[in-house]
């Protein structure tokens, strides 16, 4: 596929590999904030690679991983109802909430949906006039504008069957959070391609000259990896500290200007519960009350809901990366994907699921444990 | 976040005054929004697909140049690697050297 | 089974045990495996059965037959390349042939849903019938009937088969050895991306049709290419050549090593996968089978099957090694290896 397969040529990604692995002088620790990312580093076993020069630590990245207990708990209840067509994207359908996933509502008789766009969503609800139509709105910046077009378009059409459960959440707060924690040891990051793409990345200039971290715009594919982690060892091996564009093939400074004009036009800025790590103000999108019509905590009766919040819980020292996955006691035993006790080991991005799935047969680094052979 | 992967647009049209294409995936095609990139975008420019929505046009130069630059530094011997690794006096806005 | 979870965990509250049957349970993964183990073998318990292949090698007499019975399900009826009806006979006949048996006869029984047009009826009968002629097998028993609109998703068809045993040529899945070649017979993830661009939803299109096919005269072609020295067979339905392969690491107690290079994905499949986040080493598909046979014969039995047309994309993906017992590992692009394990239930597209 063309501006994708070229990305993932083993020569090159191996030579570039090394070229890190020389290059540093000492060992860095770097940060992806962006499930895609972790995906890729894991699958394609990058950290193994670099093992000597860098430790990634994988960050908050994957919206199906933060989004928090209680829109889980409301989403089941909603797509319990029998007037509602509960419309998702796939991967947010195994998520455990308080005591129920979308999947087990969808085994009771839940009309739940799965949908590739939001737009699909809407044409549901044209298509079935006589249902509610929710769609869950999931997200950082990149599907922030998708989700925008809906309720929109909604709107233009007089879709009034229409509504969202909302649970957008953007970056730049998540990065403040990390850097202001105490034990902090990330020194440089990754940021996400695609919510740059739209965003732009003058957000995080500021953040790289206060905290003095490299942060080096990247995509999705081995060799954007590579080249990423190489632009950010780089930095640090020179002292530097500033915002470095590797997408350069999608990624301009601006960002897409369209689409950050939609997204303030339908949301605005609110305070967001991230799972596994508690509130960070203004780092979520919520709906303007001019399209509150759309919301879907506003169209229903959702207050009653009690969510089982857990007083402590791993899922947050994975998604913040104080731990790798392996190092929770729960980590193949207790949780697995098939019984997944937190949210990072069932989403395909999170970081536990990857490290499962794509487990370690490779020569175990101190405290890791294999994926195979645990209790059933 | 954020499964976005590029596709050829063969075909665009507006629906009810949404501009939407059709985008090949190196052998599927699907529809996308295209309202992000309608400014800039034509038939047979390639864009960056997430969730339906086209999110950027393709830099089609930018994805050559960062491609031939991966595959030269690849090329090169260590002596080269050496001089390649103090980074420019100032930061480039945009771009790897 | 469940793991004891001591009580100062608390976590989001652990859904250790289904209590009620879900959709992944038929996918082919880690659930189907788990629902067999622990709600059907516990009371049912044949040896034949728990051997757990494709098909159950019985005596009648002096002869040795080989059964097997599967269920079809699909969305939508009819699709590009077939329909359920054809994949209702080759399925079973495949099962059949993948334990290097002689497929003869099989039993068709139909639950229709009240309200299915009788043209869809006559055109899934009519194929099944031609498929049938083509496998030359005769369908001699069947039964139908009928539920309520509402409770049957169209038609659902079963079919169970008989075949002639061969005593000279019996692969099972415990027979994979350290050393031994894992070859496909065709290309991957064909029928389950075809599938999927005919349901509605996803809403894409591809020129993909369903690889559905009857196996049994390329599997003839192995079994002459080999001598008779096929250890493995198995067709990779649900649940993809991922899956199978772990099935057999696991039946054969072998480790087994494959090379993502080498996966033959076609074009459009690859396009799908990569759009809705799909692994294609998860994705169903109806005609192909991966075979185990011992390293000096695999080149020769490669070239015998591209001699087919059903095997003109055949090759070696990987090899049986000592290490790492019951996991499948694949090399990557990178030159790293990583785990290629059975997922808990269905791929489900991504955002990620």
């Amino acid at each position: 596929m063309k501006y994708l397969s070229e990305y993932r040529d083993g020569t090159i990604g191996r030579a570039l590999a090394d070229r890190i692995n020389h290059t540093a002088t000492r060992r860095w620790t770097l940060m992806e904030l962006c499930g895609g990312q972790t995906h890729t580093i894991v699958r394609q076993g990058i950290d193994a690679l670099l093992e000597g020069a860098v430790e990634m630590i994988h960050g908050p990245g994957c919206p199906v991983c933060v989004t928090p207990l209680e829109q889980i708990d409301r989403a089941v209840h909603l797509a319990s109802r029998p007037d509602v067509i509960f419309a998702s994207f796939g991967d947010m359908l195994r998520v455990p909430g308080s005591d129920c996933d979308l999947l087990r509502v969808k085994a009771r008789g839940g009309n739940i949906r799965i949908v590739y766009s939001p737009l699909d969503a809407v044409t549901l609800a044209t298509r079935n006039p006589d249902k509610q139509v929710v769609f869950f709105a999931v997200g950082f910046e990149t599907t922030a504008p998708a989700n925008a077009m809906a309720v929109w378009r909604a709107a233009q059409l007089g879709v009034s069957n229409f509504s969202m459960l909302v649970s957008h959440v953007t970056v730049p707060p998540a990065m403040l959070a990390i850097l202001d924690a105490p034990d902090n040891r990330v020194q440089g990051f990754l940021a996400a391609g695609h919510v740059c793409t739209v965003m732009g990345w003058d957000e995080y200039e500021p953040i790289a000259a206060k905290y003095k971290v490299p942060i080096v715009v990247t995509g999705f594919e081995p060799l954007d990896l590579l080249e990423g982690i190489w632009l950010a060892v780089r930095q640090l091996e020179s002292g530097q500290a500033f915002v470095e564009n590797q997408y350069v093939r999608s990624v301009r400074r601006e960002g897409n200007v369209a689409a950050q004009a939609l997204v303030s036009k339908i949301f605005r800025l609110s305070d967001r519960k991230w799972r596994g790590i508690g509130e960070i103000p203004a780092s979520g999108l919520a709906l303007r009350e001019e399209y509150a019509d759309f919301d879907a905590e506003r169209r229903f009766a959702l207050d009653d809901i009690t969510t089982n919040e857990p007083v402590e819980c791993r899922s947050g020292d994975v998604l913040r990366g104080r731990i790798k996955p392996y190092e929770c006691p729960m980590f193949g035993t207790a949780c697995t994907p098939e019984r997944p006790m937190g949210a990072p080991m069932v989403s395909s991005e999170g970081a536990c699921a990857a490290y499962f799935n794509y487990g370690r047969a490779r020569p175990a680094a101190a405290g890791a444990s294999t994926p195979r052979g645990e209790a059933q | 976040m954020c499964l976005g992967i590029p596709g050829k647009i063969i075909d665009i049209r507006a629906d009810r005054g949404l501009p939407m294409g059709t985008i090949d995936f190196g052998g599927v095609r699907r529809e996308a929004c295209l309202a992000y990139v309608a400014d800039e975008v034509t038939m047979g420019d390639y864009v960056i697909v997430h969730v339906g929505f086209a999110i950027s046009k393709v830099d089609e130069a930018e994805a050559k140049r960062t491609f031939e630059v991966l595959r030269d530094m690849s090329q090169l011997e260590e002596l080269e690697w050496v001089a390649e690794a103090i980074p420019p006096a100032s930061p480039v806005p945009g771009g790897a050297p | 089974m469940s793991a004891t979870i001591s009580g100062n965990i608390s976590c989001a509250v652990p859904i250790a045990t289904h209590d009620r049957v879900v959709l992944g349970h038929g996918s082919g993964g880690k659930l189907s495996a788990a629902l067999l183990k622990e709600h059907f073998l516990p009371h049912l318990h044949s040896h034949a059965l728990r051997m757990l292949g494709d098909g159950a090698i019985v005596s009648a007499g002096r002869t040795q037959v080989v059964l097997s019975t599967d269920t079809f399900v699909v969305n939508p009826l009819e699709f590009p390349g077939g329909d359920i009806g054809v994949l209702a006979i080759n399925g079973t006949v495949n099962d059949i042939a993948m334990m290097g048996a002689t497929p003869a006869y099989l039993t068709a029984g139909f639950i229709i849903e009240e309200g299915l047009p009788m043209e869809v009826l006559d055109r899934i009968v009519a194929s099944m019938a031609r498929a049938a002629t083509v496998a030359g097998v005769q369908v001699v028993a069947g039964d139908t009937k009928v539920v309520e609109h509402g409770k049957g998703d169209g038609l659902f068809i079963n079919t169970t088969g008989l075949g002639l045993a061969n005593s000279e040529f019996r692969p099972l899945p415990t027979s994979a050895r350290a050393g031994d070649a894992v070859l496909v017979s065709g290309s991957i993830g064909v029928h389950g991306i075809t599938i999927l661009s005919a349901r509605e939803g996803l809403d894409f299109q591809v020129d993909l049709a369903s690889d559905t096919a009857c196996l049994y005269p390329l599997v003839e072609v192995l079994r002459r290419a080999t001598d008779d020295h096929v250890a493995t067979l198995r067709d990779p339905t649900r649940g993809g050549v991922a899956s199978t392969l772990n099935e057999i690491a696991s039946a054969s107690n072998v480790g087994i090593e494959i090379d993502e290079a080498s996966l033959p994905v076609p074009t459009g499949v690859a396009g799908a996968c990569e759009m809705l986040g799909l692994d294609p080493l998860y994705v169903a598909n109806e005609g192909i089978f991966v075979a185990f046979v011992p390293e000096h014969l695999a080149d020769k039995a490669v070239e015998a099957m591209r001699g087919h047309p059903l095997g003109r994309e055949a090759r070696r993906i990987g090899k049986v090694i000592d290490d790492h017992r019951g996991l499948v590992v694949m090399r990557t692009g990178l030159g790293g290896t990583r785990v290629v394990d059975m997922l808990p239930g269905d791929q489900l597209p991504r955002i990620c």
